[in-house]
């Protein structure tokens, strides 16, 4: 596999928004019109949001999100830091249950980015939202693209860009959205 | 020899290279499906890698997934096994653009034999008998019915693309050849994705017997002599033995030297087997080649002292044969029982579930390969062989009494689990197979006599289906 091999321009973290102009999508308006006032909402909120609901219909508009007390993000333990000495191979991070793993749909290797240099799809604490890519895993020259499932926040990117991963390896942790 | 080899097969097999790599110095890497990750050669391997879901379309037949294990390991060579991609012809190739040795023969050599009708051309030319009927696949119905006109019935129409058992129909009437050859070719299409078949004379009364064949990429072959595969289910072996029963010495000769000719002018190289059919005259006509290890290559290896695997993996790395023609000595009888999980009782339907008694047979001269455990979870997802019970004894009666000794010692148990042991004994007990008087026939001569009632269950009813109808459906 030459290092050169060429990846799909992907999109990093698109997050368009339409403007509802569209007349037929009254829906894609009312909806469009939620995700932007959820971004602004977890924009401005302070501390780590937990979960966000949106609703239409009578409008309701919930939020979630830890205070005081235990801080939220520290559940899933990072891998040891380079500098350290192991001769052992780094533990598999534990999974705690509430959060959703993306894993690799494929064995081959994975990339964090959509072409060397470029930034990489997300970082730790990123929102996703269903559907959105988060990787690649390439595999015989192919690339593969690695969508998350769910939603949620990055809490974790479990697997280093370049490194082989196996079929249903986790790659990267998310909190539920 | 090779630094490190990927094993890209599971169950019984995987753990049989796995042992013989372990035993050459070789390290292991094995692939294995979400489905296999706490099987036995998993556990035992240097290395594992997750290929891909349970589904063997995504896992064991994922070339490109297995080759990418292959790179992630640093492995120089792949072992394909039997069965999965073992014979795919791409798949060589592929392993060879990635610079990883395959462990069988040549891409090209690999397509030649792996389809059936330019094996059979192939073979025909270096002098081969072959049963009478199209050499070249039959491109049409009509065509097929004078075919069949002149060979005389009944006849088997054959997928080109076929193998191990799988592919064929027997036609008995003229009458059902129309749609017997369009069922073939549409099922020939949709298994194999090639609808070419071509027609055979179907030998009746025949037995299956086949030659083990070693050729180096130096020009060298040797046979080992010859195994008896006759009791077959569907095309699907149950017991095998080595020698071939109940066939001169002459004609035990000549058909392994003609196989090895035949084999070396293909220009074969590895572990093969050439099967035959031979009639009541003993003359032999030439079916198949198989570019693989065989599930029943332990009764030729414990009738010879000869690690065929071992084998596998000298050739391959380039080393000549060490094997001398001369030097290779058969000795004995080995007889192999498959032990699958499936109920004999309901037309061998299959049974998986958690093994939670798994007491295997031991004793002389007893040789089990499996990968079961107590506790191993067999599960649905492929095909239900679980054992494979061979014993060696100094001659064929006391092969059987042994192999009967060893079946009633095995211990498998699990809820909802059955196992074709109880089948098998009817087998070994039947006095047509006690005198080596039987031939492919004998398992639905059985099937549609009323079993022994040795069970605390009740009695199994006669099953009223023909003969015919039975190979004629799939």
């Amino acid at each position: 596999m030459t290092a050169g091999a060429a990846r799909p321009r992907a999109a990093a973290n698109a997050e368009t928004v339409p403007d509802g102009t569209d007349p037929a999508a009254g829906t894609d308006a009312v909806l469009a019109g939620l995700r932007r006032h959820a971004r602004q909402l977890v924009a401005e909120l302070a501390g780590p949001v937990r979960r966000v609901r949106l609703r239409s219909g009578e409008t309701v508009l919930e939020v979630e999100w830890h205070g005081g007390g235990a801080p939220a993000e520290a559940v899933v333990p990072q891998r040891p830091a380079p500098v350290e000495q192991f001769t052992a191979e780094p533990a598999e991070p534990a999974e705690p249950a509430d959060h959703a793993m993306v894993r690799a749909p494929i064995v081959g290797t994975f990339y964090r980015s959509p072409e060397p240099g470029a930034a990489p799809f997300v970082a730790v604490g990123d929102l996703v939202r269903p559907g959105q890519v988060v990787g690649i895993v390439e595999a015989m020259k192919l690339m593969n693209e690695v969508a998350a499932e769910r939603g949620g926040r990055v809490v974790a990117v479990l697997a280093d860009d370049g490194q082989p991963v196996e079929y249903d390896q986790p790659l990267v942790a998310l909190e539920p959205a | 020899m090779f630094e490190k080899v990927l094993i890209a097969n599971r169950g019984e097999i995987a753990l049989r290279v796995l042992r013989a790599c372990r035993e050459l110095g070789v390290r292991t890497a094995v692939v294995y499906s979400a489905a296999d990750a706490d099987s036995a050669a998993v556990r035992l391997s240097d290395e594992a890698v997750r290929i891909g879901p349970a589904p063997s379309r995504r896992s064991y037949l994922n070339a490109a997934a297995i080759v990418e294990a292959a790179r992630q390991v640093g492995a120089q060579a792949v072992h394909p096994g039997y069965g999965f991609l073992s014979e795919d012809a791409d798949f060589a190739e592929i392993c060879a653009e990635n610079g990883l040795t395959f462990i069988g023969p040549r891409p090209e050599v690999m397509a030649a034999l792996g389809d059936k009708s330019s094996a059979r051309a192939l073979m025909s030319r270096a002098g081969l008998p072959l049963p009478a009927g199209s050499v070249e696949p039959v491109p049409t119905v009509d065509a097929a019915v004078e075919v069949a006109a002149g060979i005389g019935y009944p006849v088997i129409v054959k997928a080109a693309a076929g193998g191990g058992g799988r592919g064929m129909t027997v036609v008995w009437t003229p009458a059902d050849l129309p749609r017997a050859y369009a069922k073939t070719r549409a099922t020939a299409q949709k298994v194999f994705g090639d609808d070419r078949v071509y027609v055979e004379r179907y030998l009746t009364d025949a037995r299956h017997v086949e030659v083990q064949v070693l050729c180096d990429a130096h020009g060298n072959g040797v046979h080992l002599g010859t195994r008896d595969c006759s009791v077959q289910r569907r095309h699907q072996k149950l017991i095998e033995e080595a020698p071939a029963p109940a066939l001169s010495a002459a004609t035990l000769d000549t058909i392994a030297e003609t196989a090895l000719r035949g084999a070396l002018a293909a220009g074969f190289t590895g572990a093969g087997t050439l099967e035959f059919l031979v009639d009541a005259k003993e003359r032999f006509h030439f079916l198949e080649i198989n570019c693989r290890i065989q599930v029943e290559h332990p009764v030729t290896e414990m009738i010879t002292g000869v690690d065929l695997v071992h084998e596998q993996l000298h050739i391959a790395a380039g080393t000549p044969l060490r094997l001398r023609q001369e030097e290779i000595r058969l000795h004995g009888v080995a007889v192999e029982c498959r032990v699958n999980v499936e109920d004999p009782e309901r037309d061998f339907a299959p049974t998986p579930g958690r093994l939670e008694r798994f007491v295997p047979p031991g004793g002389p001269f007893t040789r089990v390969d499996t990968h079961g455990y107590p506790g191993y979870l067999v599960g649905p997802h492929y095909d239900s062989l679980l054992a494979k019970v061979a014993v060696w004894a100094p001659d064929r009666e006391l092969a059987l009494n042994r192999l009967e000794r060893a079946l009633d010692e095995f211990d498998v148990a699990g809820p909802g689990v059955r196992t074709t042991i109880p089948f098998a004994r009817r087998v070994l007990d039947d006095a047509e197979f006690r005198k080596a008087r039987h031939h492919t026939g004998l398992v639905d001569r059985l099937l549609t006599t009323t079993a022994p009632a040795a069970t605390p269950d009740p009695p199994v009813a006669a099953r009223p289906s023909t003969t015919a109808e039975r190979l004629t459906s799939d």
